[in-house]
């Protein structure tokens, strides 16, 4: 007769049970604080926002902007509109001119750096917000514009935020197409040029 | 007297319902499960950035010191990056990070790790405001959730060798903090459809059912192009209409054990065509993630128990076999006991 191998028996599992009374109270409250944080965050975001939502939301600030929790979450929201790029002409220190557009589906590869390109001229569009402060679309601009000369070094740059509209489905179906001229349009963000001597 | 005693009893019953709801043990298997998707996002999402990494985050880059900090003034926004100067400080740092994600994913030291990989997250996010999308925010929320619970308590390497350590197959140990987090994602995940929804309720192209004709006409996120469907213009409106009614009513119909696998399988429709149509891959999947939470414990581990036990048949071992986590047809009594969610 050949021995049977011990095979070691599972532990028993722990009785499962909620934590004391005391934890839970004091957890509860947290719970309680964390949800309502979440929940202003959104709430408050502007642009469509009330005064008690914004004075909720100056009590939860610091938590919220710690934690990474000011959000607005409104995706595609109040509906997907046109698409911002950034085109850019160059004047190189040796002369040489130099054009392009960001993002760049060729250049800008896998995927999500595309998008980080494309958030990147998204995001000048959204400055352009009359009720937004103007300093920050500036600010930005030249920050985008310093990236670029520095990269090339450049002596020049002109930068424009080119505007891509969404033709209807009556205009596709009649033949037009995603790329028509008739749905760009830009206009300039910032000119650089070298300071006169 | 009766209104008081009414009132009294109506309370204790909150109190109950309360406690069952956010303290009852759960089996950590959802919990572990988030961890491993999630924390392969992360790694992914992160290592990505190597690509153009100091052109983001270097002295010169896209978005100025300048530029973001009067964007962040009057903020409590925060990242380490401020300090990293030096290509090499933030090379390292960055290869830090990922190797941090990476040990999420699979589990080692996830105590610390997971604080590790929230705080990482959330410098990313707070260095370059402007190259963000919504990717980024459920990222760092996801970050967030699996530092403060137990997410290496199933289905990780913290897992597997406690149980080589202790040299039998561990039992499953239910856990109220395991519950207390799943359910903060769930919670947050109804706010956040509930805040895309009704953000929605203001455009028209929402209510006249051309909104997601709109998505699939910009040339810019188009991936695989649908603009043949502009010969359906019906079929446009009627997914429109499904999706904004899908993510205003998502946060009553979730919850309700009827409804909630419906909810739950409209997500996947909706959520790959965003990453199908829209080039949004991470950020479908990432929605998807979050959406898990929802999955039950048991669910869980027969899903991973069927993969696991197909693969031993042909010879395949995985990661927690054996260990009491993956491996077993086994329920422990605690766990097969619970309700499900």
């Amino acid at each position: 007769m050949t021995a049977q191998p011990q095979v070691p028996a599972p532990p028993v599992p722990a009785p499962s049970q909620q934590p004391r009374r005391a934890v839970r109270a004091a957890i509860s409250v947290l719970i309680a604080l964390h949800v309502l944080a979440v929940f202003i965050g959104p709430w408050a975001m502007p642009p469509q926002t009330s005064e008690l939502a914004v004075t909720c939301a100056r009590i939860f600030q610091p938590y919220l902007e710690i934690m990474g929790l000011a959000n607005g979450y409104r995706f595609f929201a109040p509906e997907p509109g046109p698409s911002h790029l950034v085109r850019y002409e160059i004047t190189r220190d040796d002369g040489q001119q130099i054009e392009g557009v960001f993002p760049d589906r060729q250049q800008h590869k896998p995927r999500l750096l595309y998008h980080r390109y494309f958030m990147l001229s998204e995001f000048i569009n959204t400055l352009e917000n009359p009720s937004g402060p103007p300093n920050n679309l500036q600010a930005y601009s030249q920050s985008y514009a310093e990236h670029l000369m520095h990269e090339h070094q450049a002596q020049s740059i002109k930068l424009y935020l080119r505007r891509h509209y969404i033709p209807r489905m009556s205009e596709v179906r009649e033949g037009m197409k995603l790329t028509d001229k008739r749905l760009y349009e830009e206009h300039p963000l910032v000119i650089h040029k070298p300071d006169a001597p | 007297m009766v209104l008081f005693k009414s009132v009294q009893t109506w309370f204790a019953e909150v109190v109950k319902a309360w406690n069952q709801f956010w303290f009852e043990p759960t089996d950590p298997a959802t919990l572990g499960l988030v961890r491993i998707c999630a924390g392969a996002m992360l790694f992914y999402t992160h290592l990505v950035w190597s690509l153009d990494l100091t052109a983001f985050f270097g002295p010169q880059s896209w978005l100025s010191s300048e530029a973001v900090r009067q964007l962040q003034a009057d903020t409590y926004t925060w990242s380490y990056f401020w300090w990293l100067e030096s290509p090499a400080a933030l090379w390292t740092a960055h290869i830090a990070a990922l190797i941090v994600f990476a040990m999420l994913t699979v589990g080692l030291f996830t105590r610390v790790v997971s604080v590790l990989a929230f705080i990482a997250a959330l410098s990313y996010v707070g260095r370059v405001p402007g190259a963000l999308f919504g990717l980024d925010q459920i990222n760092v929320m996801l970050a967030m959730y699996l530092a403060v619970g137990p997410s290496g308590a199933a289905f990780s390497l913290d897992r597997w060798l406690k149980s080589r350590r202790a040299g039998v197959p561990l039992p499953v140990e239910p856990s109220w903090s395991a519950n207390v987090v799943i359910r903060l994602i769930q919670v947050h995940m109804c706010i956040i459809y509930l805040f895309a929804g009704t953000a929605k309720l203001v455009g028209p192209a929402w209510w006249d059912g051309t909104a997601l004709w709109m998505a699939m006409g910009n040339m810019e996120y188009q991936s695989l192009d649908m603009t043949w469907l502009a010969n359906w213009p019906r079929l446009i409106n009627l997914m429109t209409h499904v999706t904004i009614v899908w993510e205003v009513f998502y946060c009553a119909l979730v919850w309700p054990r009827l409804t909630r696998p419906l909810v739950l399988l409209l997500a996947i429709p909706l959520h790959m065509g965003i990453a199908i149509c829209l080039g949004m891959v991470t950020f479908g999947l990432v929605m998807l993630i979050g959406n898990l939470a929802f999955v039950s414990p048991s669910l869980v581990r027969s899903l991973l128990n069927w993969r696991c036990s197909s693969q031993g048949r042909a010879g395949g071992r995985e990661l927690g076999a054996g260990s009491g986590s993956l491996s077993k047809p086994r329920r422990p009594a605690a766990v097969a006991s619970q309700k499900k969610r």
